[in-house]
């Protein structure tokens, strides 16, 4: 596995280098002058022009790509075109908060979806089912928005258990959470109590059972390591995506992660920025496949990677 | 078995990295030292004292941009250096002129030459002296062309600064500009051995003579200024610290003021006002801003180049409907081309709401059924909710709106890439403006000079008034008050008749604060000033 992993990781060059192209020619053509929104509508055009200059937006496209991979190579991501701060002290101060909540969310989402999934699928059409399916199409159908400035009423202003934002202390990070939380684990539940019922249908867990094997190790071994493939799929996808932050719960929980940074950059057409988030989002959208991948070994031994 | 051992050796690796990296950050993401005084949240029965102790938090919609007094142009970012840095002049809360860090300063008789008498024993945070020295450094980095500063274009007819004493400063200008005491209110004073120091680092480490000392800013997260014991003024500031978050979400920070989570927030969200007029702990500020609202009519563009269709637009919009429904009842109407707050105002009669002499104007032009057009803006809600009632009250006068709303670097583009009258596609504009120095000039020449049709300027409405492009020269040119109030009043009278606009409102500025909290004020630019914040224990 070893080799295939190296493998996989080498390939992740080449495909960076194409979304490294792909990311700045869609940024350099999409409308808007940053030059423009920076300067400020009392600007002058010969500060404008000033601006540009400055910034090297006036050379050709392909240059501006050379110089920016140039600069790249060196472990420079540039300075934000708008503050003029490094881009990497900015993502320094930006990563960890959209980590953590990441983590979190994806932590308790998982065990919850996970677990709500047995228990439905064990008690398929009784009342734990029903309970179960109907906090899933809860959780699916709240907006987040909604949910998150609804938690706030009740646990911050209302009962004053939780701060109503920020990244002050751990216990910010409860609110949010549960928030982001909340669609990931009711698509995990559904996930789950559909594969879990497939494999309970499957012969080994009737050989199992004819074994006289207890039922807990029949459906928490046998069925649910089978079953697990399709939920670790779905939940490396959302991982991935919220790595990328969600500029929703950042934006009603004062979060000062890097969904806010890319929305604030968007909306300034700050090019150097917007670039080092995409390509950091793509590179760990690449990494956390390749685990997935290898975690599907882990899971059915009968997925193998190396060849003879 | 060996296979599934090294893919565990994986994840352990995975997780010991991740929390090692965690480690390595927690003191930039989430350390709860930093922030003053902060304790833990009581509820909603909390007692009205302030749960932060003698320090302020102040919750704003968003981030700092640069703390680069010299460079800063968004308001945040404005309001922030001002609690660390002053200007030789100010404003009052009226937007009224005062000396800051000057004494005294006369002009002379032609326009020409500024000389100020600094104030005496001002030493900025690092320990060295304010002094004449101190303003010609100033004043050469903002016009060094090089710096590239945003500040370059107000100092811009500046073309010597010197220095025949250590407490008196001579600046020389290139041509009279009437506006340029409102300029050095906004050319704030860094320290040279600062700027020395850091060069182009000193947006992040301020170093002024103002009330607040630079403590720390976490970008994206908050920005903490400490009291400065050695202020110049005796017995300022009278809070510890202030702390200011950048809270994008309205909702969140109406939350923040009812928990004490922070206790001053701006802009106070205009749906939520009536929901705490009634709570004992929060009070409202509201004050008229220099923001104004209007539309702007492309006045080279059939059939808003006749003047009649253009007074009726101005006729058929309900004022007084547009504030109530637009702006939850917080504004007042436009009643010329700039607001109440700004420099040489005067107010106008005319424009208001009777539908029947538009339909009879726009008769008179020759569109006795109205005709079609579109209306731009951004895509916020608000301007949305703007657009779409003013195209609901024209439509009562025969005139069908198409509103278009657009992503605003997109917006902005459509505007400016046109490079000639002619080339421009934009009809009506709506939008809104404020003088960044609360100047006349800054609220006019921009707006409604005839050099300045985009991409040079923002006179969208392409407005061509000889008299008004000759008047504000004039005005920029005279030296006495007096006189450029009455060229001012001139101008405003012209451009009202001529209705390049269709005028609606001006924001009020309204922020929420916990009742102990005394002394923060936003001022009419947007700006919130702190000098005199304090804790009434």
């Amino acid at each position: 596995m070893g080799r295939y992993a190296l493998q996989r990781l080498l390939g992740v060059i080449p495909l960076l280098f194409v979304v490294s192209v792909v990311v700045f020619m869609f940024i350099h053509l999409i409308p808007g002058d940053p030059a423009r929104l920076i300067a400020g509508k009392e600007a002058t055009l010969e500060e404008i022009n000033g601006i540009r200059e400055q910034l090297g937006l006036n050379n050709p496209l392909w240059q501006q790509y050379i110089d920016y991979m140039g600069r790249l190579f060196h472990g420079d991501l540039g300075n934000s075109i708008r503050s003029g701060l490094p881009v990497s002290d900015m993502l320094a101060t930006r990563v960890m908060p959209t980590i953590w909540l990441t983590l979190f969310s994806m932590g308790w989402a998982v065990i919850m979806g996970v677990f709500i999934g047995i228990i439905s699928a064990i008690n398929r059409n009784k009342w734990p089912d029903h309970v179960g399916m109907i906090t899933a199409i809860s959780g699916i159908s709240i907006p987040g928005f909604w949910l998150g400035l609804v938690l706030i009423q009740i646990f911050s202003v209302e009962l004053g258990w939780f701060p109503t934002g920020g990244v002050d202390s751990w216990s910010s990070y409860v609110l949010p959470s549960l928030t982001l939380g909340a669609g990931i684990m009711s698509m995990l539940a559904r996930f789950s109590r559909t594969s879990m019922l497939e494999s309970m249908r499957e012969d080994y867990i009737r050989t199992g059972r004819a074994k006289g094997l207890h039922e807990f190790i029949v459906v928490g071994r046998h069925a649910l390591r089978n079953s697990l493939i399709q939920v670790v799929t779905v939940a490396g996808l959302q991982f991935g995506f919220l790595l990328g932050g969600s500029v929703m719960v950042e934006t009603v929980f004062s979060i000062p992660g890097m969904g806010r940074m890319l929305v604030d950059s968007i909306a300034f057409r700050d090019y150097t920025v917007i670039q080092a988030l995409l390509l950091l989002f793509a590179t760990e959208f690449i990494l956390i496949n390749l685990l997935v991948d290898l975690l599907y070994g882990v899971l059915n031994p009968k997925i193998r990677f190396d060849s003879k | 078995m060996r296979f599934k051992g090294k893919a565990w050796g994986m994840l352990m690796l995975l997780m010991i990295v991740t929390v090692v990296a965690a480690a390595c950050s927690s003191n930039s993401g989430n350390s709860g030292s930093t922030t003053p005084g902060k304790t833990e949240n009581t509820g909603t029965k909390a007692p009205a004292g302030s749960k932060n102790g003698n320090n302020a938090i102040i919750a704003v919609n968003a981030n700092f941009i640069t703390l680069d007094p010299h460079n800063a142009g968004d308001t945040n970012s404005i309001s922030a250096v001002r609690s660390m840095y002053e200007g030789l002049m100010g404003f009052d809360e009226n937007m009224n002129l005062k000396p800051v860090l000057a004494d005294s300063y006369t002009i002379s008789d032609d326009g020409l030459v500024y000389t100020l008498k600094l104030k005496e024993g001002v030493k900025f945070h690092d320990g060295t002296d304010f002094n004449a020295e101190a303003v010609k450094v100033n004043i050469e980095r903002i016009i060094d062309e090089k710096n590239n500063l945003r500040m370059r274009r107000s100092f811009s007819r500046v073309t010597k600064v010197e220095t025949p004493d250590a407490n008196t400063v001579v600046i020389t200008l290139s041509e009279p500009y009437n506006a340029f005491l409102n300029k050095l209110a906004m050319g704030l004073m860094i320290s040279p051995a600062a700027l020395e120091k850091y060069g182009d680092k000193i947006g992040q480490n301020p170093v002024g003579t103002g009330p607040f000392k630079y403590k720390e800013w976490i970008e994206g997260d908050r920005l903490v200024v400490e009291k400065n014991a050695d202020y110049w003024q005796q017995g300022l500031p009278k809070v510890d610290s202030l702390t200011f978050k950048p809270v994008p979400e309205n909702g969140s920070r109406i939350a923040m003021l009812k928990t004490g989570e922070a206790d001053f927030i701006y802009p106070m969200p205009t749906e939520q006002v009536n929901e705490v007029q009634n709570d004992s702990n929060i009070v409202i500020d509201k004050t008229d801003s220099t923001i104004v609202r209007y539309v702007t009519l492309n006045t080279m563009k059939k059939p808003f180049d006749d003047l009649k269709v253009r007074q009726a637009i101005n006729y058929a919009i309900n004022k007084d409907a547009f504030i109530k429904v637009v702006k939850s009842g917080l504004g007042t109407a436009l009643d010329s081309t700039m607001s109440s707050k700004t420099q040489f105002y005067s107010k106008q009669e005319g424009y208001g709401y009777d539908l029947e002499k538009a339909k009879q104007l726009l008769a008179e032009a020759g569109y006795p059924d109205g005709f079609e057009a579109e209306i731009w803006g951004e895509n916020d809600s608000e301007t949305m909710k703007g657009m779409q009632f003013i195209a609901q009250q024209l439509s009562l006068a025969g005139i069908k709106l198409e509103v278009k709303a657009m992503e605003g670097a997109t917006l902005s583009d459509q505007i400016n890439s046109p490079k000639s009258p002619e080339e421009a596609k934009i009809q009506m504009w709506f939008v809104s403006w404020s003088p960044s120095s609360g100047d006349a000039d800054g609220a006019t020449r921009g707006l409604f000079s005839s050099e300045m049709f985009p991409p040079a300027g923002s006179n969208t409405a392409y407005y061509k008034n000889e008299n008004v492009d000759k008047w504000i020269a004039e005005a920029n040119r005279s030296t006495d008050a007096e006189k450029a109030k009455a060229i001012y009043s001139d101008i405003q009278k012209q451009i009202w008749g001529d209705a390049p606009w269709a005028f609606l409102a001006v924001d009020q500025a309204i922020s929420g604060k916990r009742a102990y909290l005394d002394g923060v004020k936003v001022y009419p630019d947007g700006s919130i000033n702190v000098l005199n914040a304090e804790v009434k224990q």
